[in-house]
């Protein structure tokens, strides 16, 4: 097995973290890749002194789309706006503690993709 | 049967290896492998005798005009084409349709007429259209296609009617793999007096084809599908309608006389080949037709119906496994599917760990996957170097990702 399917890839991917929807999301953040029918949706309930206290999200895509979104919506509770805004690939490409490969780079960056439509959306 | 093991040494790059495994090449309906014979023409070309084309009056100039020149000839046969002059040569496919679509279709076009295409049509065959229809004010028609990948024949009376002015389909689907009617579909258009482009992108490289008998009235289709390189493309068009469309791309080369204000055409073909042409790549061409023709097209399409067909039965057996499109009696070497839920990129990303070169996504067909229901396929294509072992391969190799996502049957 190769080193991107790992484990814990399979694991977030079988059991999703922070699924579902939630009562009263402040930022709404969608991505929707139609050439492989990736899609996701992350919704972020901030706290009162502004950073990440709820999220949750739902989604459709291949492995890797999936599971980094799910790492992704761990690693972004507790952060304020700006450090969500501040986020970069690399650190989310990271998070998947594997080799992500040119091909396979665009699937694990999808809930960046995502949060970073929600914040202009949050701004507009 | 063709000697596959022969056909492959003619091929280097099938004999590399992709993650420690022997590759296996299944992804030759989105672009072919090159044999021998073409590279050592192209690299003949450029050390040897290697200059730009036409007007040239020195040897280099005229030797290289001369077997550009001449991969036209061999196009020309190759489709049987009445004359030389209806070859056109262009980057590819796309680039063909769209010479019709700008060149043809600007100038024929008008509102209210309707432009008939089909629901399994590639991008390259449905963008061009839709845009030419929005500019004019044309609609565009859809003939359906039923839920096993053919076309739905007896739809076509309600749809072919006299405001039908072009009629634009697939030899054969991309995905579906489905060999269409392409001479029924002509002689109905042509009685509607209805113009007729067939998308011979998948069609030209696997099966034999005969412009005269065929009586299409242009056919488009790319070199590097059939064992040719990249960049170059072909235009057929009857001579009578290429005479009287204006140019498409201007500039160099397609001009008879430029004045300050004013400029006349270059004869055929030339008219619609502006700026230096794909040199190289043309002779390129020429010398996949040549190989191509050694073996001859009938043996090609037979060998790739019996190893589709292997290859069909061998995929069905796996449980969980959903080919989409007609049973292989109907289709050339194009098999896609579905298999166990899994997303078409986590395959191909685990097949070709195993060496296994496959297709993932819509291949450029969108709204055919709509109409099917699937937002992706995972696609294998079979051309005149795959052997059945590769289909077993392939299988293999799903049994394989599937175990290692825990999609055990």
């Amino acid at each position: 097995m190769e080193d991107l399917y790992r484990e814990h890839i399979l694991d977030h991917y079988a059991h999703p973290r922070n699924w579902g929807r939630l009562e009263n999301p402040d930022i709404v953040a969608d991505a929707d890749d139609p050439s492989c029918g990736d899609q996701v949706h992350i919704e972020i309930a901030l706290d009162s002194t502004g950073r990440v206290e709820q999220v949750a999200f739902e989604g459709e895509g291949c492995m890797i789309s999936m599971a980094s979104t799910s790492l992704f919506t761990e690693y972004i509770k507790g952060r304020s706006l700006e450090e969500l805004a501040a986020l970069t690939e690399e650190e989310v490409l990271t998070l998947l503690d594997a080799p992500v490969g040119p091909s396979r780079r665009r699937c694990a960056l999808t809930p960046l993709v995502a949060l970073r439509a929600g914040l202009q959306r949050l701004k507009g | 049967m063709l000697k596959v093991d022969r056909i492959r040494a003619d091929f280097p790059i099938l004999s590399r290896q992709v993650h420690g495994k022997p590759l296996v090449f299944l992804d030759s309906a989105a672009s072919s492998q090159k044999p021998l014979a073409v590279l050592e023409a192209m690299e003949r070309a450029y050390r040897e005798c290697y200059a730009n084309v036409h007007r040239g009056v020195y040897t280099l100039s005229e030797e290289a005009t001369c077997s550009y020149e001449e991969a036209r000839d061999k196009v020309a046969s190759f489709i049987n084409a009445r004359v030389r002059e209806e070859i056109v040569f262009t980057r590819n496919t796309t680039e063909s349709i769209n010479l019709v679509a700008y060149s043809w279709g600007r100038s024929n076009i008008g509102p209210g007429d309707r432009i008939l295409l089909t629901e399994m049509e590639h991008h390259s065959n449905l963008v061009p259209w839709q845009l030419l229809a929005q500019e004019k004010g044309a609609e565009l028609v859809y003939l359906p296609i039923t839920d096993d990948g053919f076309l739905q024949m007896d739809r076509l009376d309600e749809l072919l009617d006299e405001r039908v002015r072009l009629v634009a389909f697939t030899m054969m689907s991309n995905v579906l793999g489905t060999i269409t009617p392409a001479k029924e579909l002509v002689e109905r258009a042509h009685a509607v007096g209805a113009v007729v482009l067939v998308d011979g992108a998948q069609g030209v490289p696997h099966l034999p084809v005969d412009v005269q008998e065929l009586g299409c009235d242009f056919l488009a289709f790319s070199g590097h599908k059939m064992c040719g390189p990249s960049g170059i493309g072909v235009l057929y068009g009857r001579e009578e309608l290429l005479e009287a469309m204006p140019p498409f791309l201007s500039g160099g080369d397609m001009i008879r006389r430029v004045e300050f204000h004013r400029a006349t055409w270059n004869d055929l073909p030339w008219k619609f080949e502006a700026g230096t042409p794909a040199i190289v790549e043309g002779i390129g061409l020429g010398a996949a037709v040549d190989y191509l023709e050694g073996f001859g097209m009938e043996a090609i399409a037979a060998h790739e119906r019996e190893t589709v067909t292997y290859a069909m039965e061998r995929l069905s057996a796996l449980p969980g496994m959903q080919i989409v499109g007609p049973p292989a009696r109907a289709r050339g070497g194009v098999v896609a599917f579905s298999f166990r839920g899994i997303h078409p990129h986590d395959l191909a990303h685990l097949l070709d760990l195993e060496g296994v070169a496959v297709r993932a996504g819509h291949h450029c067909a969108q709204p055919l996957h709509a109409r099917l229901g699937l937002t992706a396929t995972t696609r294998a294509s079979f051309y005149l170097y795959n052997s059945p072992d590769e289909a077993d391969r392939l299988a293999e190799a799903l049994e394989k990702a599937a175990r290692a996502l825990g999609k055990e049957a």
